[in-house]
């Protein structure tokens, strides 16, 4: 590998971390407040990712646009989930939440398969092909967007988690909820935003993801997997450490998948393992939910 | 913990008595479906045979399941790895160094215990979470592992075993081996459940740090636990082998089997001697035969999920209670889960 090569792989998971970042980070704080694994994660991700395809293949509606619009409708939806399902179950043995969760990663998908065919699709707008050089180093404008929209939105969610009165309910949820409680924090109410906001910022990835990358109904469970591993080496429940985890598993999934692309997920994962053996609680082990 | 700890009510299986109350009832309906399948064979061929052939490997896996997941309470989700290590034990002695089919199976075994022994050390540390996600990312990386590394397992070409001999009793040969391995399993869990190592399972579930201050060897329990499941996963996998002569990584890996084995223990009842075996036929019935009868297209996941989220809500410790008559089918009953666990 020389220098010039070097370099584009440095930039490519540079910009890929920030993506990866926006979908560990709403299941981050869904595993940190709700203190469940939301295997549906990666289904949210991919109706986000649909709805920006529906909008701009059959309105031509431009893909960044379509964003808040799929925040919003994954934001509804994910509440709705929350309240009336989740909600009746959440202090339930952990047996329970993961194989509810299964269940509707099951449905989602297989109704996404059902009405949308399991087809590769893209996004295209005009500019999709299009990028700038650093050099000899190619970075697409689409991808530097998205890098960039990923981190306004990681510094919003910062905001609102630190300056608003609902993001200092779920905060105070996460800590102690029975001191919440007497605090007048209505609980459903607060674990069903939270839950929410994680759809939304799913949503959010997956509209950015279909912009760079291919879609499929079965996108999401691979994107799941790596937001666990990206919250395991960056701890549970801190955004800088969700944003290190995303930069330091977009290097090994970069890499590995130069020089062994066919164990790229088995290296992943693997370094998953040995950090939990090492360290069962993360590298920067638990940070401000708890 | 950030969520309030209430916990369920303890339920510890009862060892003294195998056939009193609860338990009576399922080893009265075991007896039953005992006889049924026995003589099974006689009656029925083909789609059918290869179909209770299939549940019988699930319900033996859901045995094994149930020794770290239902007994000892580590929500392992990572089993089909011992399966798909047996597969290929099998499939590679049979095939690369022509040994016969029962000692090419004992390999498999063997090196799905191993496997269970050398990852689970480490990982049994992890609890809640984190060894959830470490068995799935295990299973996961293995099944990889065995799709490229094309020079010793086939990579996803596969390998091919050869033949049962004489081919027409193949059907009935590997329908029975399939239920001796059930049996084995029942009699495994019967025999170990009465025992210490039974109890110190059961500890582990209930306390871990309380069972580790009166002196038992959590890490012994957990691994055993552990390494049994992976022999029960071991042989359905060599039996799998054999039977299909053909094992390709993307089949035996999936994770849809981890999914099987922990909806048929669920479903019947985590933590049960019988409960894993009934569940196996409710999973089927409802699975297998309700898609079958069904004029839902390709819906049947969507079914699936369904049914997974109305158990989970209503039902999570297995409906052999109702059937036992330990509890009345009432709504109250029904809606006694959501009452203890929403918030």
């Amino acid at each position: 590998m020389n220098s010039l090569e070097l370099t584009q792989c440095i930039v490519n998971a540079l910009l890929l971390s920030g993506t990866l970042a926006l979908v560990a980070i709403g299941f981050s704080i869904v595993w940190g407040i709700l203190n469940i694994i939301n295997l549906a994660h990666g289904a949210f991700l991919m109706i986000g990712a649909y709805i920006t395809y529906w909008l701009f293949t059959l309105y031509g509606v431009d893909p960044f646009l379509s964003l808040p619009i799929s925040m919003i409708l994954l934001f509804i939806g994910g509440y709705l989930v929350q309240r009336y399902l989740i909600n009746f179950v959440i202090r339930a043995p952990l047996l329970v939440t993961f194989l509810l969760t299964f269940a509707l990663e099951i449905i989602i998908m297989n109704l996404a398969v059902v009405f949308w065919k399991g087809d590769l699709r893209s996004v295209t707008p005009s500019y999709a092909g299009m990028g700038f050089a650093l050099g000899e180093v190619q970075v697409p404008y689409v991808r530097l967007a998205a890098f960039i929209l990923s981190l306004i939105l990681t510094g919003l969610l910062h905001l609102f988690m630190t300056y608003t009165k609902m993001g200092n309910a779920i905060r105070a949820t996460g800590m102690d909820i029975d001191a919440a409680k007497l605090q007048g924090v209505k609980i459903g109410h607060t674990y069903a935003v939270t839950f929410a906001l994680g759809a939304a910022l799913a949503a959010a990835a997956g509209s950015l993801i279909s912009i760079s990358f291919p879609i499929d109904p079965t996108m999401g469970g691979a994107y799941t997997l790596r937001a666990f591993v990206i919250c395991v080496l960056g701890g549970l429940g801190s955004i800088p450490g969700v944003m290190m985890g995303a930069l330091l598993y977009a290097f090994i999934e970069v890499f590995s998948g130069i020089w062994a692309p066919s164990l790229k997920d088995a290296i992943a994962l693997l370094v998953l393992v040995l950090v939990l053996i090492v360290r069962p609680t993360g590298i920067a082990g638990k940070a401000f939910y708890h | 913990m950030n969520v309030e700890e209430k916990k369920a009510p303890i339920r510890i299986t009862r060892f003294d008595g195998l056939f009193r109350g609860r338990q009576r009832l399922l080893s009265g309906l075991s007896g039953v479906l005992f006889a049924f399948l026995f003589i099974f064979p006689l009656f029925a061929s083909g789609f059918w045979l290869n179909t209770l052939t299939s549940l019988l490997l699930l319900a033996a896996m859901a045995e094994g399941w149930n020794f770290i997941g239902g007994y000892t309470g580590y929500a392992a989700f990572g089993n089909v790895a011992f399966f798909g290590i047996g597969a290929y034990g099998t499939a590679l002695s049979m095939t690369k160094l022509h040994w016969p089919f029962f000692p090419g199976m004992i390999v498999g075994v063997a090196a799905a215990v191993a496997f269970a022994i050398v990852f689970g050390l480490p990982i049994l540390r992890l609890k809640g979470h984190y060894f959830a996600i470490a068995t799935v990312a295990l299973a996961t990386a293995t099944g990889e592992v065995a799709n490229s590394w094309t020079s010793f397992t086939g990579g996803s070409a596969g390998i091919t075993l050869p033949f049962f001999h004489p081919m027409q009793l193949s059907g009935q040969y590997f329908y029975y081996l399939s239920l001796l391995l059930v049996v084995f399993g029942l009699f495994l869990t019967w025999y170990i459940m009465k025992r210490k190592l039974g109890y110190s399972w059961v500890a582990v579930r209930e306390d871990e740090e309380a069972a580790n201050m009166m002196g038992i060897n959590t890490t012994w329990a957990k691994v055993t636990a552990f390494a049994l499941s992976a022999v029960m996963a071991g042989f359905a996998g060599g039996i799998y082998a054999y039977w299909r002569t053909f094992v390709l990584a993307e089949e035996v890996f999936k994770i849809d089997y981890t999914l099987q084995m922990i909806l048929a223990t669920v479903f019947g009842g985590p933590g049960t001697i019988f409960g894993p075996f009934i569940g196996a036929f409710i999973y089927y019935i409802l699975v297998t035969i309700l898609v079958f009868f069904l004029p839902i297209g390709q819906l049947h996941a969507t079914l699936l999920g369904t049914i997974i989220i109305l158990v989970m809500v209503f039902t999570p410790k297995g409906i052999m209670d109702f059937i036992s008559g330990k509890r009345k089918l009432t709504w109250r009953a029904l809606l006694e889960n959501v009452r203890i666990y929403r918030v």
